[in-house]
């Protein structure tokens, strides 16, 4: 299901979809599988994409909802098996092995309530290559940082973009994002709170940011 | 400073490159204002400088929230500000109450730049001790910082204002980041449950009252009890 993710990864902020849909008048999942079957085709499409207005985003739904717990799925998948598989081959010792084991669990459990949230909407799992971060502990630990921050961020930049009920929900995830964050921070003997407000971050940010980190294969 | 230790943490740079190229003011561009201004932390962050908004412009709801988070930061930084003078704490301890302390004390500034005249006024405190010596200061500080997570996480979906959610959400994590940090330093989980559970704000009170660190009437500047109470 390589190409599914890779729309996750490339369509910035629902813009793609939506806009494809309506032309269509396909259904999601019908869109879904066409990209599915087309493979290469997507890529090739690429121009005629980036060539689509931005849409704004609108007024809390709960079609908009799913877009964003779709988005926040995307990151606990990628969090989740990076703790997987750093726990997985076991190289890692003392506090930051407990840190992964926590940690990991507590990201499993969040990509369950989200698929369980998501229904049949959810998206499904990318695939990922860690390469090193999940074998040396070092890269390990610096990598966990980087994402428990984009977490925080990226469910912070979400927040007045959802219906109070979902809300609600995501400040329950949200805030353990933060825990881990300063969790392995102390690890590191790096501030563990470095401002006095955590300023959210964009879909389009986050979505660039973990795009370039190679994490997620097409 | 910041900077640094980004460049420390990003694996190969990647993710720092992209989230500046999108972001005009990134973390270390808003801690380096901060330094620069000093005192005007409040005015540096986008989401603290969005709370303190014209006053009066929020509606009566959003106003007792707020009035209800500025008494927890009020007790919050008192409690912090009283620990650093009392200079008991040593170590990671210290550090720890120097860094959070400052964190509250912008917390109170905001809430009281955007509240205006409708804001409560600082209560009478009475730490009962806790301020002076480093177990008692610990496991409360531990009790505070949980407590306003869920405080936070228990009124964020009543805020009405845009800009006031987005300010007191990106507090939220602050708080929890707090909570995990002292929780590591007396060896208790930092992160106990996968899911953090709100408090409703009569939760909240009793929980408060409970501790009888506020000494005193919580009084508005025209002398009555503000609407949280009941």
């Amino acid at each position: 299901m390589p190409d599914e993710l890779r729309l996750e990864v490339l369509d910035r902020d629902g813009a793609i979809r939506d806009a494809l849909e309506e032309a269509s008048g396909s259904s999601r999942a019908t869109f879904l599988k066409t990209a599915v079957v087309a493979g290469g085709t997507f890529v090739a499409g690429g121009v005629l994409v980036g060539g689509l207005p931005k849409l704004s985003v609108g007024a809390p739904s709960a079609a908009q909802d799913a877009k964003i717990l779709n988005f926040a799925l995307t990151l606990e998948y990628l969090e989740a098996e990076f703790y997987t598989q750093a726990e997985a081959n076991g190289r890692l010792r003392g506090e930051t092995a407990q840190f992964a084991s926590v940690v990991g669990a507590h990201e499993r459990a969040h990509v369950e309530f989200l698929q369980g949230a998501l229904g049949s909407k959810a998206v499904k799992k990318p695939r990922f290559n860690f390469g090193d971060t999940v074998r040396n502990p070092q890269m390990f630990q610096k990598t966990a940082l980087t994402l428990e921050d984009t977490g925080v961020a990226a469910y912070n930049g979400q927040a007045g973009n959802l219906t109070k009920e979902t809300l609600a929900a995501a400040a329950m995830i949200v805030s353990v994002e933060a825990r881990h964050a300063a969790w392995i921070r102390d690890i590191l003997k790096t501030n563990p709170a470095p401002a006095a407000v955590d300023e959210g971050q964009s879909r389009q940010q986050i979505l660039s940011a973990v795009n370039d980190t190679g994490f997620i294969q097409a | 400073m910041t900077s640094i230790q980004l460049e420390q943490l990003d694996v190969d740079g990647a993710i720092r490159e992209s989230l500046h190229a999108v972001a005009e003011d990134t973390r270390g561009g808003f801690l380096r204002k901060a330094v620069v201004a000093g005192g005007g932390l409040v005015g540096g962050g986008a989401a603290l400088a969005a709370l303190a908004a014209p006053a009066g412009a929020q509606s009566a709801s959003d106003v007792n929230i707020l009035n209800f988070a500025l008494t927890l930061e009020f007790l919050e930084a008192e409690f912090y500000t009283r620990a650093e003078r009392a200079g008991a704490l040593k170590g990671r301890l210290r550090r720890f109450a120097q860094v959070v302390g400052e964190h509250e004390r912008a917390h109170v500034a905001a809430l009281q730049d955007t509240l205006g005249g409708s804001a409560v006024k600082k209560p009478k405190f009475d730490f009962q001790g806790t301020t002076d010596e480093p177990q008692l200061f610990a496991a409360t500080a531990i009790t505070l910082e949980d407590t306003g997570v869920a405080a936070y996480k228990g009124a964020a979906p009543s805020i009405q204002s845009g800009a006031v959610l987005t300010a007191a959400i990106g507090i939220h994590s602050v708080e929890a980041r707090h909570a995990s940090w002292i929780r590591h330093i007396l060896g208790q989980p930092p992160s106990p449950e996968a899911f953090d559970m709100p408090m409703s704000v009569s939760q909240v009170l009793a929980a408060v009252q409970g501790t009888g660190f506020i000494a005193g009437p919580i009084m508005t500047r025209q002398g009555v009890a503000p609407a949280f109470l009941g």
